[in-house]
């Protein structure tokens, strides 16, 4: 078992080198990709200092908190995008007939398709979270829960994104549901949790899950919580289990197809 | 007996949506969906011994594809059973892997970026083989399989012909015991098309690798295979030795006769004039039912020109057997 696993985790290290070797082709759109990102989500912090120049407290967030956010945001979104950049594919692989070749490996087919493809604009997010933990106040506990929060938050929003990327196997058009609701995790999740109210708290915790992956990260690394950290490692395990679960029982559905494709 | 594909009255049924033409059709296909079932594959059985060279063929839709995936863990049967090295492909996927090969001629499974080299090396890690046997390997394959004049060429940058053939290299990278070839040398020139079948028939004697080759090209058949099976509609329409084939199917002759004085030829038993056209003559004698000089006692020897008797090409028998008919 362990060796399996020793195996697999190779095989996704090898996958992610391949595909930042395919993103390097070109090295002026691989740099540009990376500095831009940086640069746009720092625009949107621009934002908040200006909102926090007006207001002193937001939803019960101070300027440095929403730093911690967008961190934890940007860290969460790298985390799935580095590692498995295909999950937004996932859908259109699906109705498209297009995991054949996934599927005569000896490998994990899920695992296999998710890890095929790197989006390299992530990495600039990866980059940018870390600058804004420095600035936020990095101690080495900081560190290391940020660093284990971020991998938490990326393996729950792939998660998410596998289960309702999986409807594929069932209806057509589930991009749109797997789209829809990754939107919803990537935009709430860079806004303070104080700001929601009633019903839409209940979507924090249910379909759009960005109280899992953000917001109990956010005010374990303010103040530790033991309880809440072991909550937080509990649902993602579930989850996963649930996106696998969902994932495999979808497989005996699927239909292949005979489109030509190549894999690029 | 040594089979290592066993197959017993498999089936496979796909639920297609059926939409209604029209604006209108897509409302009411929102608001009550309609169905039908189709049998993509309907109760075929056959097996399979070590190191035969098989055609799968039939005409498109004819359940090819979808035998060919069910065989290989992609798709799910419905009915039946399947055991491909004492394997059940739908149970234990993975270990099934390690035993087989696939190429699909139109799906491409090499990543484009990276040259030959670094994508078998990418296949090796997949299949957990220690660096230093997929080095050998590769360097045994650049020499079996003459690839070193573009080893280290981005796939992208290969010709057609080239990438078709690192296909089944990459394919090969962890010596699958069955090799599955879903139309390998489709789209492909007649030069590199012979290439590709010496290439098969290499990989066939040299590492005994049993061939599962589905194709509709009849040259592929006819220069590779021993056996044939044919399927239409879902079902096994024949399932023959090539010698056979030929043997039943074979039973008429093509003779085509330039005369220097126009003729008339009426049909007789046994003998069918298919043209008749001023000095060009073309008949098909049943072989069954007359022989060829009976046919040749027809025409004035002294008004021949030239004369050609040929078989009919097995391309006929094949659609003439994909119609049903003999």
């Amino acid at each position: 078992m362990l060796m399996e696993a020793k195996k697999e985790f190779k095989f996704i290290l090898l996958s992610i080198k391949y595909n930042l070797a395919r993103e390097m082709t070109n090295k002026a759109t691989f740099l540009t990709n990376i500095i831009f990102m940086i640069l746009n989500n720092a625009a949107f912090l621009v934002e908040w200092i200006i909102f926090f120049s007006i207001k002193d407290n937001i939803g019960g967030y101070v300027l440095k908190d929403v730093i911690l956010l967008w961190a934890l945001a940007s860290g969460t979104y790298a985390i799935c995008f580095i590692f498995f950049g295909a999950v937004q594919e996932l859908p259109n692989l699906i109705m498209n007939g297009k995991i054949d070749s996934f599927l005569v490996q000896p490998k994990n087919v899920l695992i296999s398709i998710l890890i095929s493809k790197t989006k390299v604009s992530a990495i600039g997010d990866l980059i940018y979270s870390y600058i804004l933990l420095l600035i936020y106040g990095i101690s080495f506990k900081n560190f290391l829960l940020f660093t284990l929060f971020i991998i938490i938050g990326g393996i729950i929003t792939t998660a998410i994104a596998t289960i309702f990327g999986s409807l594929a196997f069932y209806i057509t058009k589930a991009d749109t549901i797997a789209g829809n609701i990754m939107s919803t995790m990537l935009n709430f999740g860079t806004y303070p949790d104080g700001i929601f109210k009633g019903a839409i708290r209940i979507l924090f915790y249910t379909i759009a899950p960005i109280s899992f992956a953000i917001y109990m990260p956010l005010h374990i690394i303010k103040e530790f919580n033991i309880v809440n950290l072991l909550i937080v490692i509990g649902y993602t395990i579930l989850i996963v289990s649930i996106a696998f679960l969902i994932f495999y029982k979808g497989l005996k559905k699927y239909s292949s197809g005979n489109l030509m494709s190549a894999r690029v | 007996m040594n089979n290592v594909i066993e197959v017993k009255n498999l089936s496979k049924t796909f639920k297609v949506k059926v939409k209604e033409k029209g604006f209108i059709g897509s409302l009411k296909s929102i608001i009550k969906p309609k169905y039908k079932t189709i049998k993509a594959v309907n109760n075929i059985s056959f097996n399979v011994e070590k190191g035969e060279i098989i055609a799968f063929i039939g005409p498109n839709g004819a359940g090819k594809s979808t035998t060919i995936k069910m065989l290989t863990g992609i798709l799910y049967n419905n009915k039946g059973s399947i055991s491909v090295m004492g394997i059940d492909p739908t149970k234990k996927r993975k270990k099934l892997a390690y035993e087989i090969g696939t190429v699909f001629g139109q799906k491409e499974q090499l990543w484009t970026h990276l040259t030959p080299y670094d994508n078998f090396k990418f296949f090796g890690a997949i299949y957990d083989i220690p660096e230093y046997v997929v080095e050998k390997k590769i360097k045994e394959f650049i020499e079996i399989f003459e690839l070193s004049e573009f080893i280290n060429t981005p796939v992208r940058n290969l010709s057609l012909g080239q990438r078709i053939r690192c296909e089944i290299v990459a394919s090969l990278i962890h010596e699958p015991k069955i090799l599955f070839l879903d139309e390998p040398t489709i789209g492909l020139d007649p030069v590199v098309k012979e290439n590709i079948r010496t290439l098969i028939k290499r990989m066939n004697k040299e590492y005994k690798t049993t061939i599962f080759l589905t194709s509709h090209d009849v040259g592929d058949i006819e220069k590779l295979c021993k056996r044939v099976i044919i399927i239409n509609k879902g079902e096994i329409v024949l399932d023959d030795s090539m010698e056979n084939l030929k043997y039943h199917y074979l039973n008429k002759k093509i003779i085509e006769v330039k005369m220097k004085e126009k003729v008339n030829l009426d049909d007789k038993d046994g003998i069918t004039i298919l043209k008749d056209k001023g000095y060009n003559l073309k008949l098909e004698v049943d072989i069954k039912k007359t022989s060829i000089s009976e046919a040749l006692k027809l025409i004035d020897s002294d008004k021949i020109i030239d004369i050609n008797i040929s078989n009919v090409p097995l391309e006929s028998i094949i659609t003439n057997i994909y119609k049903g008919e003999k």
